[in-house]
C-alpha cells in the first residue's frame, strides 16, 4: 500500500526525481524521501516516531506533507462520512422547527403589544450572546480575522443592553429572591418584613362598620321598594378614627437628645482629635480637605459668590454685612482658638461653663426684615 | 524677572437670546496691580481671535491678598448687536454712546417769564 501512495505521488508530481538520493536515514526500511533542512515535524508511519524533516521547503518537502495528510485522511474518512450525514440529519429537523415557529409567530401565537417580560428579555439576550460568541470563536479557530466582523457589533449590542438592564436587575433582586424562596420551602419565613406591613381596615373602628353595615342593608331595602335614601347618594364625611399613639417625649428624653449632640460634636472637637491621632498606630494623614469649621459666614460669602458667577452681576455689600464679615475676619485672625478648646463637658461629665472671653451660644431669634431688596439672592431661612 | 499677565476663562455659555457669548475671566497678576479693563479687552479678543469692540468686560474685584482677579466678559456675534443689547453705560465706557445731560434743577423765573413756563422745566444749557 505504501508503495501505491508514493507512485500516486510521483504521479502527481511535476518534476521528476530520483528516488536512491532522496531516502530519509532511515534508509531502505523507511520509504520516505529525505529532504535538506526543511525543519518540518512528520510522524513516520512506517516507524512511529516523530522525526524532522531535514529539507528545504520545495516540491519534495511538500511530497513529505502530502504524503502524510494522505493517511490522515484516510483514516479520518470514515468518521467524516458519519458525521456530515448527522449534520445532515440536525439540519433538516432544525429546518423543520424553525418553520414550525414562523408559522406560529405569524399566526400570532407571541402576542408582544404589551412587551416583554424582564427575565425573559434576560433569557434571551443570555442565548444570543452565547450564540454570537461561539460564532466568533469558530470563525477565529478556523483563522479567519475578526476585523469588521459583523458579530462583534452584535456582541457589542447585546453587551450594552445588558449593562442596562443590571441596575433593574438589582432593584428586582429582592422581589425575585423572596419569590424563589417561597417556592422552594413553601411559606414565609419568620422573619418576613411583610408581616408587619399596615393594615388599613384594621384601623376602622367596629362602630362605623356596623352604621355601614346597617345603611347597606337598608338601601337594598328601600331600593327594591322603589324609594332611594339619601344617605346612599351622599354619605356623611366621618372621619377615620385613627389609633392615637402617644406622645412620650419627656423632658428627660429631650435632655438626653441634647446630651448626645453635644458628645457627638466633642468628640470631633481638636482637643480629641489630637489625642487620637497621638495614641494611635496608623499614619498621620495631612489632607488639604474642607476645613472642619466652616462658620456661617463662609458659608453665606460662598453662597454670594455662586450668585455673582451665574447672574454675572456684582452684588452691593450692605453696612451690616461689612460689619459681620469683619467680625469673622477678626475672630479667626486672632489666637483666639489657640487658647480656647471647644466644650468637651459631655464627655467628661461636668457642665459646660464658659470662659469669660468666649461668648455665649445665642439661639437664633425669627425676626421678619423690613425691606429686603435683593429677592432673589437672600436665601429663605 | 518677567512676571506675565495671564487671562483665564470659566463658565463660558452662549447665550443665542442675546446674540453673546458670556464668560468669567480670572486674571493672574502676581506683583502687579490689576490691569485696565482696554488690555483686559485686548487679550480676550486675541483669545477668541475677534475685534476688540464687540467685546466688554466689567465686575473686576481681586482676590484677598492680590494677584488674582475675577471679572465678567460679553463677547458680542457684532457690534450692531453689541450695540442693540449691551448696557448703554458699558457703550458709554467704549465711547459708542452718549447720554444727554438733563439738569434736574429748574430755573427760577420770575415775573412775566413764569407764564411762558409751561408744564415741562427748562433746561439748563
Amino acid at each position: 500500500m505504501m508503495r501505491q501512495v508514493i507512485l500516486k505521488h510521483a504521479l502527481l508530481e511535476s518534476e521528476p526525481s530520483s528516488a536512491a538520493e532522496d531516502l530519509c536515514d532511515r534508509g531502505k526500511s523507511c520509504k520516505y524521501e529525505r529532504s535538506p533542512t526543511c525543519k518540518t515535524f512528520f510522524s513516520c508511519p512506517q516507524t512511529g516516531r516523530s522525526e524532522e524533516c531535514r529539507g528545504v521547503i520545495g516540491a519534495v518537502s511538500q511530497r513529505h506533507t502530502v504524503h502524510i495528510k494522505r493517511e490522515v485522511l484516510e483514516s479520518d474518512l470514515p468518521s467524516a462520512v458519519t458525521l456530515l450525514k448527522n449534520l445532515q440529519e440536525q439540519v433538516m429537523a432544525i429546518t423543520a422547527q424553525v418553520q414550525s415557529l414562523t408559522q406560529k409567530v405569524q399566526a400570532g401565537a407571541y402576542p408582544t403589544e404589551k412587551g416583554l417580560s424582564f427575565l425573559e428579555v434576560k433569557d434571551q439576550l443570555l442565548l444570543m450572546y452565547l450564540m454570537d460568541l461561539t460564532h466568533l470563536i469558530l470563525d477565529k479557530a478556523s483563522g479567519g480575522s475578526l476585523q469588521g466582523h459583523d458579530g462583534v457589533l452584535r456582541l457589542v449590542e447585546i453587551r450594552t443592553v445588558l449593562e442596562k438592564l443590571r441596575p433593574l436587575d438589582q432593584k428586582l433582586k429582592y422581589q425575585i429572591d423572596k419569590l424563589v424562596k417561597t417556592a422552594v420551602t413553601g411559606s414565609l419565613s419568620e422573619n418576613d418584613p411583610l408581616r408587619f406591613k399596615p393594615h388599613p381596615s384594621n384601623m376602622m373602628s367596629k362602630l362605623s362598620s356596623e352604621d355601614e353595615e346597617e345603611d347597606e342593608v337598608e338601601d337594598g331595602q328601600s331600593e327594591a321598594s322603589g324609594k332611594k335614601s339619601v344617605k346612599g347618594v351622599s354619605k356623611k364625611y366621618v372621619p377615620p378614627r385613627l389609633v392615637p399613639v402617644h406622645y412620650d417625649e419627656t423632658e428627660a428624653e429631650r435632655e438626653k437628645k441634647r446630651l448626645e449632640r453635644a458628645k457627638r460634636r466633642a468628640l470631633s472637637s481638636s482637643v480629641i482629635r489630637e489625642l487620637k491621632e497621638q495614641y494611635s498606630d496608623a499614619p498621620e494623614e495631612i489632607r488639604d480637605a474642607r476645613h472642619p469649621h466652616v462658620t456661617h459666614q463662609s458659608q453665606e460669602d460662598q453662597h454670594r459668590i455662586n450668585y455673582e458667577e451665574s447672574m454675572m452681576v456684582r452684588l452691593s455689600v450692605s453696612k451690616r454685612e461689612k460689619g459681620r464679615r469683619k467680625r469673622a475676619d477678626v475672630m479667626s485672625s486672632q489666637l483666639h482658638s489657640l487658647t480656647h478648646f471647644s466644650d468637651i463637658s459631655a464627655l467628661t461629665g461636668g457642665t459646660s461653663h464658659l470662659d469669660e472671653d468666649q461668648n455665649p451660644i445665642k439661639k437664633r431669634k425669627k425676626i421678619p426684615k423690613k425691606g429686603r431688596k435683593k429677592k432673589g439672592f437672600r436665601r429663605r431661612r | 524677572m518677567n512676571d506675565t499677565v495671564t487671562a483665564q476663562t470659566r463658565k463660558f455659555m452662549t447665550n443665542r437670546l442675546l446674540q453673546r457669548k458670556q464668560m468669567l475671566i480670572d486674571i493672574l497678576h502676581p506683583r502687579k496691580a490689576t490691569a485696565p479693563k482696554t488690555e483686559i479687552r485686548e487679550k480676550l479678543a486675541k483669545m477668541c481671535k475677534t475685534t476688540p469692540d464687540v467685546i466688554s468686560v466689567f465686575g473686576f474685584r481681586i482676590h484677598f491678598g492680590g494677584g488674582k482677579t475675577t471679572g465678567f466678559g460679553m463677547l458680542y456675534d457684532s457690534l450692531d448687536y453689541a450695540k442693540k443689547n449691551e448696557l448703554k453705560h458699558r457703550l458709554a465706557r467704549h465711547g459708542l454712546y452718549e447720554k444727554e445731560k438733563t439738569s434736574r434743577k429748574v430755573k427760577e423765573v420770575r415775573g412775566i417769564a413764569k407764564a411762558n413756563v409751561g408744564a415741562g422745566k427748562k433746561p439748563k444749557e
